[in-house]
């Protein structure tokens, strides 16, 4: 009971405003606090320290576990994906325990160079974030300047983000369970033609207007696929009428759908025991995670077990020491036969099995026997890792001494085996094929980091100083060995000591090592002038001696306008502005281990030599002696706005970087030269973004309790360009300054010759497929911009002839938007995320089907393809009624496809301007619109009242349901996956590669519908 | 004391910190590749990298003559694409790549850096002189003039880097060096599968073949007067070899099997006629042999190669009257046993059904559009074990090669006497049965039209020497060189043809007078019921038409005559096409290479 009128009550709770009330009297006071939207006095983890957020002066995001909580995600970074402006995470696939793809701000160098991802100030990688259990993670800072950055030196170029795991915080014991249980399913699977009969005629069809015609079915062949089109319910496989001896199939399934299941199940739980006594916090957990593949017919799954012990004990006032130790264990089953892309390009005409249960004679057959009587693959990860630290506060506070040591112990054992399986090839005809092998693949690394830094912090009145020095060193070891032995002796003991085979053996190491000293100066003067001094003088092993070290400093400043005098005024709305500049100079050092030095590498001779194969060496290539890091100037320009009492907030930053120094293939030289070109510092590039991110956050008031609603959206872009690059000539196959990354050489498509006539008048020759296919009405035909009557693909960008830029395949204005409300115990997300322009030329058969080569599948898109001529009433007569139906008896002149030849959008030969022709050089008509827009997660939560769960000794209880990848807008999706097409980044216009990832090819997306619970004791 | 701890803690710290802060913690160099350093010291390192440069076909010889006269084929095709395409330096761009040229002066910048007698060093030498060999061989087939190097490039040498192309002359000297070279320094004997001084010889004397023949012929190299000096070449090689007595015919005694067993040996080492051979060990080296041998994949052996083979009394095939419109089965009547020991003949029986035709047991030979007809046994695995496939060694230099090559030689020479043959040819026929050549053969109309080019006093001999080699060493892959060193490109235009069908109706396929299948016109269709034939076997239905019918074979008139396979085999452009152009890019990067010959 408050007596005095005059006295003052004080309102606080975590996360809101605290709240001055003047009691006057009042028997109740009813104050409704007002959330802290702010986050303005949270504290930022910084490199080797902290800082608060208020006072930074580089671009830095940090997020909160919640984020990442509230969420049944498996892997860190599917949680992080459009979180962080600028923080872009792809996925090659969509298979489990895949490995995001991690940048920031965009392409940084054309030799790569990721993010430095530090856990518990330990160098990672994405492999291992993947091994990171989402629960024990307590905040996430990403940084993206060179400011922050530079004092990890020459692998912090582009950016970091730095981890801190949870660590016991409350008094006492804290329990903590979560789990959910999830049910997937492929997000998108090609729309496969399936009718026998259509299949096949296409498929002919396909090879009949090409020089190699090579696909020829026979009448019998024809007859059964008009039968079974005409009736699904004859059977699939039948004892061949001209030959009783063999099995005769005629399919009309989309084997895809065969092999990959409709529904798996996904599960995780995780357990953490936490607490806090006067000297002692701990903070002890374990996570189990299952992830179900697509394959139906054999296991392909995911697990991790990962168990973390953190400890720190004070010693003293002044002195404290900590453990913190990580095990995990991974495992991924499949079978050892097993390839997305096989399954993808089966035949819809093959079947699966005989009448007598054995596997059929044909593709379907020998995919199905190897997924189940081929052997297994088993990928079993185990790491141990362990972190002493101690830390020392001197002289009051003044100066503190940290040091750590690491050790990581990774060991992956891979058993892979093959066995012969049994198809049937007739009625009593099973033979055995395949050959049997087991292979153990072990790769063991050993890994120490040491960091000892020293902190001086003092304040003197308006002054603040923070000085910090140190020193790091690395060095990591990788020992890979393969072992292989033929002919098991059985089934049973698929090893490679129970074989009797060629055994054949290889071994590789690998290991680098680097060592930096490093500073940091910070001077903030009356909270309002901030300026920062970062650096570190760095070695690598990767450099020649004399090349070897590189000092990389960094500066920043900012300015706390809203600290000034002058805007009291205009306090009440704008409640925070600051403006923030910095720039810095880092090294990139992600090359090779040993780039520098030519060597001679082991291999096995291709020929058998007195009954072996001998061991030979390859040719050592061409190495330069000028050879060094790449230099990466960063600049950035920031601006933090808080309005309305920080319900709006606003960040923006702008940035250049330069690459300088890439290492290149140097000048493009002749062919004579008989290698690869040496490797030199010999290009620049010129990366250039924006990031924005708006948040909004209110709470409504309801006749009892308030809703609250708070928005998120963020949205980022950058483009790069080449500054430097030996190209005298401005060839189109190599990079060239002023060439915009993932810019697209093509054609103007003009539609569809429809006539000879037209033909006649524009000379397409140069670019027909092997020079072979013939040019007939329905080809595709392009405009002809220079005017001299025929149709070339130029190889300079001064005399591209009929080539000009028509798109960029790199995503742009990336964004992600994150909705919340809660309303009493529930609380809703959905959360959006999404590519607002990027252009995807689609390659390869899962678009082009038939018209790639006559060996995969055929999509139901292409039906409407050109055709000259409808077909003769004795020809009708013998089409299935499904072939009428499709109007594919019938002549098009009006078709979105050309005419169908095969080969005419033959990837093989070569991607690149010089080597593609046909529908392989990408062309306007068929541009794809890679942009998209993704439902990526809704949860519902419900958390049970305080005043129940306390009943049973529960501090929190929370149901949830969540959908993962709900829905999405794209252009793409009548295709494949949208996101399957974001690792398609080969950006060297020399790569001639046909089979690079991302056209398609991939382990399917799945759509996760969960439902989970967390519980806290 | 806590003072003093707080001291020892600092110390400590800063110790740990400099003491790693040693210059050769960054020091790290590779642990499973040898530095470059090294290496090249003793003989095994020598061995170690020569080994590396092996470079030999496999059983893809058995589909290597399609698109020849020889066979045609329905695969992707440079020539084929040249004859039917509009071909230029931008789309014909394979074949000028120069990593091999590297390793093999990469070895010969270095080798002598090993502390070994001379003999070994010599013998080192000369396999790498007869891998830089072989390279420019193949470079002169498809270029002519080259740019010939005899040492590494560096990445600043542009003298080098942008010389233009040198003399066919001048590289083909440097060519027949480097062989003489390897052939007086390569050791006589190495292990099975290994190079050894004989298969040295013997791919010297096919080249001085090569080379003689083709100045001999091809007029627009104006270097036919340099011509004897190769042929002598290649005589005197391949007499050393046939005189050294190391080799000779593999023969059992038995003609119809022999020549067909050479081909399908799980172990072809210690064969007498095997010089060199790439050895197969199902599970260590599989043979990667392919079902596309035998069946309508895309490669089938074409009537013209049939119609060569002489009688089994020696005369010519075409002096029988009406041979023009023979069928099936009357084609494979008194021939030189070779023919069913090369093609399927009627009543081969079928035990490998693991192929691209269908029907297994007493062989119908399946009909398919695009396809001859005609099957190929040379080279088949008529086994469907696995493990029989891919055991199976490819013989790559046979003495029967030597043979042929010495006879030719001696008779452009214009010097083949009736004992030359009777070492040579004679010895091939005689393995198969077949009665002796004569030194002066009349000469068969036929062989006289496909090679007009050919003159001097011993052209009749010629004419048959060029036979014999065709059907000796018919689809292992020698016909298209042997085509464009004749200058015969012309041979190439003539669309291949398969089996001649007199009409519609039933035809006897197996030779034991009963009809196997039928053929009907395009308008008909194909009963569900089928008729049997008098052994109580469906008949096979095929329904016969022209190009662009929907139909199982294409004949020549539609409703009789040969199977046709190709739509147009295009035009084969004189001398023009004897050559490739360098690739446009590489002209681009060294404005000195210039074209040659109209590219």
């Amino acid at each position: 009971m408050v007596s005095d009128p005059q006295a003052i009550l004080v309102f606080k709770y975590i996360g809101y405003i605290p709240q001055e009330v003047a009691v006057g009297g009042r028997k109740t006071v009813n104050v409704i606090l007002k959330a802290d939207q702010s986050d303005l006095n949270e504290v930022v983890v910084v490199g080797y320290g902290t800082q608060k957020k208020v006072n930074l002066s580089g671009a830095v995001d940090q997020i909160n576990a919640k984020a990442l909580a509230s969420r049944p995600v498996a892997n860190v970074a599917q949680g992080l994906q459009g979180l962080v402006p600028n923080l872009n995470i792809d996925f090659a696939s969509g298979a489990p325990g895949a490995t995001a793809k991690i940048n920031i701000r965009g392409i940084t160098s054309i030799n790569g160079g990721d993010p430095l991802i530090l856990i518990d100030n330990i160098p990672s990688n994405a492999t291992e974030l993947n091994r990171l259990a989402s629960q024990d993670i307590e905040n996430i800072s990403v940084i993206k300047d060179a400011s922050a950055s530079a004092i990890y030196g020459a692998r912090a170029s582009f950016g970091v983000i730095l981890i801190k795991t949870k660590s016991g915080s409350q008094d006492g014991v804290a329990v903590s369970y979560s789990n959910f249980l999830s049910m997937n399913k492929p997000t998108v699977i090609p729309d496969k033609i399936t009718d026998p009969y259509i299949y096949s005629r296409l498929l002919e069809l396909s090879t009949n207007n090409t020089p190699w015609d090579n696909v020829n079915y026979s009448d019998q062949f024809y007859q059964y696929a008009k039968e079974r089109s005409d009736d699904p319910t004859i059977p699939g496989v039948r004892i061949n009428p001209s030959d009783a001896k063999l099995w005769e199939y005629m399919g009309n399934s989309d084997w895809t759908r065969y092999f990959m299941n409709d529904q798996t199940y996904s599960q995780d739980h995780a357990l953490s025991v936490s607490g806090k006594s006067d000297k002692t916090q701990y903070y002890i957990s374990g996570n189990y995670n299952k992830q179900n593949g697509v394959l139906k017919i054999a296991d392909d799954y995911f697990d991790r077990y990962s168990f973390r012990s953190k400890v720190n004990y004070q010693v003293a006032p002044w002195l404290s020491f900590g453990n913190n130790t990580l095990l995990t264990a991974t495992r991924r089953e499949n079978p050892s036969q097993y390839s997305i892309t096989g399954i993808y390009n089966l035949f819809p005409t093959d079947f699966d099995k005989n009448p007598d249960g054995t596997w059929a004679n044909n593709s379907v057959g020998r995919t199905g026997a190897q997924l189940t009587e081929g052997g297994t693959a088993s990928d079993k990860f185990f790491s141990l890792q362990t972190q002493f630290n101690g830390e020392a506060s001197l002289f009051k506070n003044m100066l503190k001494l940290n040091a750590d040591f690491t050790y990581r112990r990774g060991a992956d054992n891979y058993d892979e085996y093959t066995l012969p399986y049994k198809i049937g090839f007739g009625p009593s005809d099973v033979r055995e094929e395949g050959n049997s092998y087991a292979r153990k693949w072990t790769s063991f690394d050993d890994y120490t980091v040491l960091n000892t830094y020293l902190t001086f912090n003092e304040s003197l009145g308006k002054h603040n100083f923070t000085a910090l020095a140190g020193y790091n060193q690395e060095y990591f070891r990788n020992e890979v060995n393969d072992t292989r032995r033929t002919n098991l002796i059985s089934a049973s003991y698929p090893t490679v000591g129970l074989a009797t085979g060629e055994l054949s053996s290889t071994q590789v190491i690998n290991d680098w090592a680097v060592q930096g000293l490093f500073f940091r100066l910070n001077y903030i003067f009356n909270d309002k002038y901030i300026v920062e001094f970062n650096g570190r003088y760095d070695g690598s092993s990767r450099f020649p001696s004399d090349k070897r070290w590189g000092f990389f400093p960094s500066a920043s400043a900012a300015w706390r306008i809203d600290q000034e005098a002058f805007m009291d005024g205009l306090r009440p709305v704008v409640s925070n502005f600051k403006l923030r500049a910095s720039y810095g100079s880092l090294g990139n050092q992600s090359t090779s281990n040993y780039g520098y030095i030519s060597t001679f590498s082991p291999s096995r001779s291709g020929y058998l030599i007195g009954g072996s194969l001998p061991l030979t060496v390859t040719t050592p290539g061409l190495v330069s002696a000028d050879y060094t890091w790449e230099k990466v100037n960063t600049a950035n320009l920031g601006t933090d706005l808080g309005l309305f009492n920080n319900k709006l907030n606003f960040t923006f930053d702008i940035y250049e970087r330069n690459t300088k120094g890439m290492l290149a293939n140097g000048r493009d030289l002749p062919d004579v030269i008989g290698a690869t070109e040496p490797r030199e510092n010999a290009a620049d590039l010129r990366n250039r973004g924006w990031e924005l991110s708006l948040a909004y956050q209110t709470s409504f008031k309801t006749a009892k309790d308030p809703i609250n609603v708070s928005a998120r959206f963020l949205l980022s872009d950058s483009r790069s360009v080449i500054t430097r690059f030996e190209n005298p000539n401005n060839s189109l196959t190599q990079y060239r300054k002023g060439m915009e990354l993932g810019e697209i050489w093509g054609l103007h498509s003009n539609g569809l010759f429809q006539t000879q006539a037209e033909i006649n008048a524009l000379d397409q020759t140069s670019i027909v497929p092997w020079g072979a296919l013939s040019i007939v009405p329905g080809w595709p035909k392009y405009i002809d911009r220079d005017g001299n009557g025929k149709i070339e693909t130029g190889l300079t960008a001064d005399n591209a002839q009929d080539l000009a830029i028509i798109g960029n395949s790199s995503p742009r204005f990336r964004f992600g938007l994150d909705l919340n409300a809660s309303w009493k115990g529930f609380d809703v997300r959905a959360f959006f995320q999404g590519v607002a322009k990027r252009d995807y030329y689609p390659l390869d058969y899962l678009y082009w089907g038939f018209y790639q080569q006559p060996y995969a599948g055929g999509y139901a898109h292409l039906l409407d393809f050109y055709r000259p001529n409808g077909d003769s009433p004795t020809d009708i007569a013998k089409h299935s009624q499904s072939y009428i139906n499709a109007g594919l008896a019938n002549s098009n002149h009006d078709a979105r496809y050309p005419i169908l030849q095969s080969w005419l959008a033959d990837v093989n030969l070569g991607t690149n301007v010089r080597d593609a022709k046909g529908l392989a050089i990408p062309q306007t008509g068929y541009m794809l619109n890679g942009a998209y827009l993704r439902l990526k997660n809704v949860t519902i939560g419900y958390t049970l009242p305080a005043s129940i769960t306390k009943k049973w000794h529960i501090s929190n209880l929370r149901f949830y349901v969540s959908g993962e990848n709900i829905y999405e807008w794209s252009a793409l999706k009548k295709f494949y996956d949208p996101e399957s097409v974001n690792v398609n980044d080969v950006l060297n216009p020399q790569a001639t590669n046909t089979n690079r990832p991302g056209n398609g090819y991939a382990y399917p997306w799945q759509r996760r519908f969960s439902v989970g619970l967390n519980l806290n004791f | 004391m806590k003072k003093i701890n707080k001291y020892i803690i600092g110390v400590a710290l800063a110790t740990l910190g400099l003491s790693a802060c040693k210059t050769d913690f960054l020091d790290r160099q590779p642990q499973t590749s040898i530095g470059t350093d090294n290496f090249f010291n003793n003989e095994q390192d020598l061995k170690l990298y020569i080994t590396r440069l092996y470079n030999f076909p496999g059983t893809g010889i058995y589909n290597a003559d399609g698109g020849t006269d020889n066979s045609p084929t329905t695969g992707v095709l440079e020539i084929k694409t040249m004859m039917v395409g509009l071909p230029s330096a931008s789309n014909i761009t394979t074949g000028w790549n120069w990593d091999r040229l590297r390793s093999v002066n990469y070895f010969l910048d270095n080798f002598r850096k090993a502390s070994l007698g001379p003999e070994v060093l010599n013998h080192y030498e000369g396999l790498a002189r007869f891998f830089r060999a072989q390279f420019y061989v193949e470079k002169v087939k498809r270029f002519s003039d080259v740019p010939f190097y005899d040492k590494t490039i560096g990445t600043n040498d542009n003298d080098l880097l942008l010389k233009p192309r040198d003399p066919r002359s001048l590289v083909v000297t440097k060519i027949m060096e480097d062989f003489a070279f390897a052939a007086q320094n390569v050791r006589e004997t190495a292990e099975s599968g290994a190079i050894n001084r004989a298969i040295v010889k013997a791919y010297q004397a096919k080249f001085a073949l090569y080379e003689g023949t083709y100045r001999r012929y091809h007029s627009e190299l104006e270097l036919a007067s340099t011509a004897p000096q190769f042929l002598q070449l290649a005589r005197d090689v391949s007499r050393e070899i046939m005189t050294g007595g190391k080799y000779r015919l593999y023969s059992t005694g038995n003609p119809n099997q022999d020549y067909l067993n050479l081909f399908i040996q799980p172990n072809l080492s210690g064969n007498p006629e095997i010089l060199l051979a790439v050895y197969n060990e199902s599970g260590i080296r599989n043979s990667g042999w392919s079902e596309t041998v035998f069946g309508n994949f895309e490669v089938s052996p074409a009537r013209d190669l049939l119609q060569d083979y002489l009688m089994k009394d020696g005369s010519y095939y075409s002096s029988q009257a009406g041979y023009e419109t023979f069928p099936f089965v009357k084609e494979f009547e008194n021939r030189d046993p070779r023919l069913s020991q090369t093609y399927a003949y009627p009543g081969f029986n079928l035990l490998n059904v693991r192929t691209y035709s269908q029907n297994g047991g007493l062989y119908v030979q399946q009909l398919a559009k695009n396809q001859s007809g005609y099957h190929q046994i040379k080279g088949f695995v008529n086994d469907p074990s696995t493990a029989a496939m891919q055991t199976v060694d490819v013989p790559i230099l046979r003495y029967a090669e030597i043979l042929l090559t010495f006879a030719e030689s001696k008779a452009e020479l214009g010097e083949l006497t009736q004992s030359d043959l009777d070492q040579s040819i004679n010895l091939i026929r005689n393995r198969v049965g077949m009665p002796a050549m004569l030194i002066s053969p009349m000469i068969d109309p036929v062989q006289n039209e496909k090679f007009p080019g050919v003159s001097g006093a011993q052209r009749a001999a010629i004419l048959e020497i060029r036979r014999e080699r065709r059907i000796e060493l018919a689809l292992e892959g020698y016909r298209f060189d042997d085509i464009m060193r004749w200058n015969a490109g012309k041979l190439l235009e003539k669309p291949q043809e398969g089996i001649y069908f007199s009409g519609l109706g039933k035809h006897d396929l197996t030779g034991d007078g009963v009809p196997d299948i039928i053929l009907l016109s395009s308008s008909e269709s194909i009963p569900v019921v089928k008729e049997k034939n008098t052994l109580g076997k469906d008949l096979i239905y095929y329904r016969a038409g022209t190009f662009g019918q929907d139909v199982g074979v294409f004949l020549k008139n539609g409703n009789s005559g040969t199977v046709q396979t190709t739509v147009q085999n295009g035009k084969f452009m004189e001398p023009k096409f004897y050559y490739r152009p360098v690739p446009q890019a590489q002209v681009q990067l060294n404005p000195n290479l210039k074209q040659i010959f109209g590219w």
